[in-house]
């Protein structure tokens, strides 16, 4: 089984020195997220992620399943996620290793268990047939903080992503491909996201948005996942060294703070990708012109 | 004769007649198994747990480990079929469960010595013999007896327990207020949300609740697991209601632990 090459004693006790004086590696507050940069792919529902060197690409597909007998008015959601060897020798194709399993738990108890997505919403006929909804998260590259560049990934995929229209007459389903009729978006109840807290010396430094070298030599991490109209999604401190139950409440109105920037980010690059494939906007749609040289000559 | 419960919301009490802060019936005993190194059997309420330690020992896996002069701690959970409401097959590969042992393990590696015993394995096995709300904080508290049964040192008791949030559905419903309905005075309702200690599984299903596990004592929190969403606000009362019902847990344990070791040195 492969390993991560682990930090020297030196360089964990240069990067805990310098935190201890106030100072991170790459020269950053202690609560300050590097860039979020998000681009989004020529389909819907394709979504590259990057937070500093962590790179993930979340990718939405949808097709007509039955439902589940015990659930015939929901749809299916599913979450799935990958770590790529490209990301880092320690992962492996086909064995999902730890961090793996926990990504994918948080990521369906701040999604899924959170009912951020209305899956009722992608019921079609009742126990008959429904979208099936499947969420890939690929890790392409891991320099620490998976979790949130993972969790921000797959909701704006969520909220980028537009599924085919339908119509049901009686028993009869149409479904339009994006020639025939618009593609509608998908309902969102809210937009959770996770902030992740790696903490040192039992509390006394806490760190946003850790690399993997800060990852390494921290002592333990909670993760908070909250949406920006202030609700607590999830949280999640499993074990790590004690700290106090003032400072978790501290933690999670700051990040409350972060969720509520971040936001606004996604949905800046959101909007700005609207425009981008909607170029002349609705009158351009509707004008009763064809596209033809107007200066044709003549003759 | 089925109890009458009728006049328990106009009493404020809960399902089951506790008041809201207080913990089910706790019992426990330790060195119940005699084959293992320590051992438990714990009751919260219909939450039955059996936990075995067997360690520090040579592990079993030789030359992959290399943990940094540390133990390595493994944590198994088996939920028996019968322990639900409905019978299911867990199978082996459940997240569920993984993320269960996971806590546990990352939650025992802080609190025991595990410095002492670089190189050997402790391994922690846990059986759930019936489930009703409160499965982490049993599951904690149960493999706090059993690695104190077999002596491995530990700063301290891990002890948890669960705290919720209920909207206050029983003043609204004996006297509907009027003025709820307007948008602008729904913060007094707020304001009527009462937080719970140590939910049972009807109340784990309809309400926010999280999981805490402190250190002893003190208030440090060393696990906090909350799967619903609950407004941040009333993060704080349901942290503090779960960190005092740790200190009432320990108590507990403490009790359990002392009277074992009383009755040993009684029989000689």
């Amino acid at each position: 089984m492969p390993r991560e090459v682990e930090l020297s004693n030196n360089e964990r006790d240069f990067i805990l020195g310098a935190l201890r004086q106030g100072l991170r590696l790459d020269g950053r507050g202690q609560d300050v997220y590097r860039e979020l940069e998000i681009s989004f792919g020529e389909e819907y529902g394709v979504v590259d992620v990057r937070l500093g060197k962590t790179r993930i690409v979340a990718r939405i597909s949808c097709e007509v399943v039955a439902p589940y007998p015990d659930r015939k008015f929901d749809g299916v959601f599913v979450i799935s996620t990958e770590f790529s060897p490209m990301a880092s020798p320690a992962f492996e194709v086909g064995r999902q290793n730890q961090d793996e399993i926990i990504l994918s738990r948080i990521l369906e108890k701040a999604i899924r268990r959170s009912s951020a997505l209305d899956t009722e919403s992608l019921c079609i006929i009742a126990g008959s047939k429904c979208f099936s909804l499947r969420a890939d998260i690929h890790v392409l590259d891991h320099d620490g903080n998976l979790i949130d560049t993972a969790c921000a990934g797959l909701v704006t995929a969520l909220q980028h992503f537009k599924r085919p229209d339908v119509e049901v007459q009686g028993e009869k389903v149409t479904i339009f491909t994006a020639r025939e009729r618009e593609p509608v978006p998908l309902s969102m109840l809210h937009h959770p996201l996770c902030v992740t807290f790696s903490y040192y010396d039992g509390g006394q430094i806490a760190l946003l948005d850790a690399t993997f070298a800060e990852e390494q030599v921290r002592e333990g991490e909670i993760i908070v996942t909250m949406n920006r109209n202030g609700e607590v999604c999830q949280i999640a401190k499993y074990g790590g060294v004690a700290v106090d139950a003032l400072a978790i409440l501290s933690w999670t109105n700051m990040a409350l703070v972060k969720v509520q920037a971040m936001t606004k980010v996604i949905q800046a690059r959101l909007k700005e990708d609207a425009e981008r494939r909607d170029k002349d906007g609705i009158a351009a749609e509707l004008r009763a012109d064809n596209d033809r040289p107007s200066e044709r000559p003549h003759g | 004769m089925p109890l009458d419960t009728s006049s328990y919301s106009l009493a404020l009490l809960r399902l089951d007649g506790r008041r809201w802060n207080e913990l089910r019936r706790i019992h426990a005993q330790i060195s119940t198994q005699a084959a293992v190194d320590g051992s438990s059997y714990l009751e919260m309420g219909n939450t039955k747990i059996i936990c075995t330690v067997t360690g520090p020992a040579e592990g079993r896996r030789v030359g992959g480990g290399g943990s940094g002069g540390e133990a390595t701690i493994q944590v198994e959970i088996s939920v028996a079929g019968f322990s639900g409401v409905d019978r299911k097959k867990s199978g082996r590969g459940d997240r569920r469960i993984f993320e269960l042992s996971y806590t546990i393990e990352q939650a025992v590696q802080t609190t025991l010595h595990t410095q002492n015993y670089s190189g050997s394995t402790i391994s922690i096995n846990l059986h759930v013999l019936t489930q009703d709300g409160s499965l982490l904080a049993a599951l904690i508290n149960a493999a706090t007896l059993a690695l104190i049964d077999a002596g491995v040192p530990m700063s301290d008791y891990l002890c948890a327990c669960t705290a919720g949030s209920t909207t206050n559905t029983a003043s609204s419903k004996g006297a509907p207020r009027p003025q709820a309905a307007l948008p602008g005075l729904s913060s007094l309702d707020e304001e009527a949300d009462d937080p719970l200690l140590d939910l049972n599984g009807l109340e784990e299903q309809e309400l926010p609740f999280l999981t805490v596990g402190t250190l002893g004592a003190s208030e440090k929190v060393v696990v906090c697991i909350m799967e619903t969403r609950v407004q941040a606000t009333r993060l704080e009362e349901m942290l503090a209601v779960g960190v005092d019902g740790c200190k009432r847990v320990r108590s507990i344990m403490d009790s359990v632990v002392r009277d074992h070791g009383k009755r040993m040195v009684d029989e000689g």
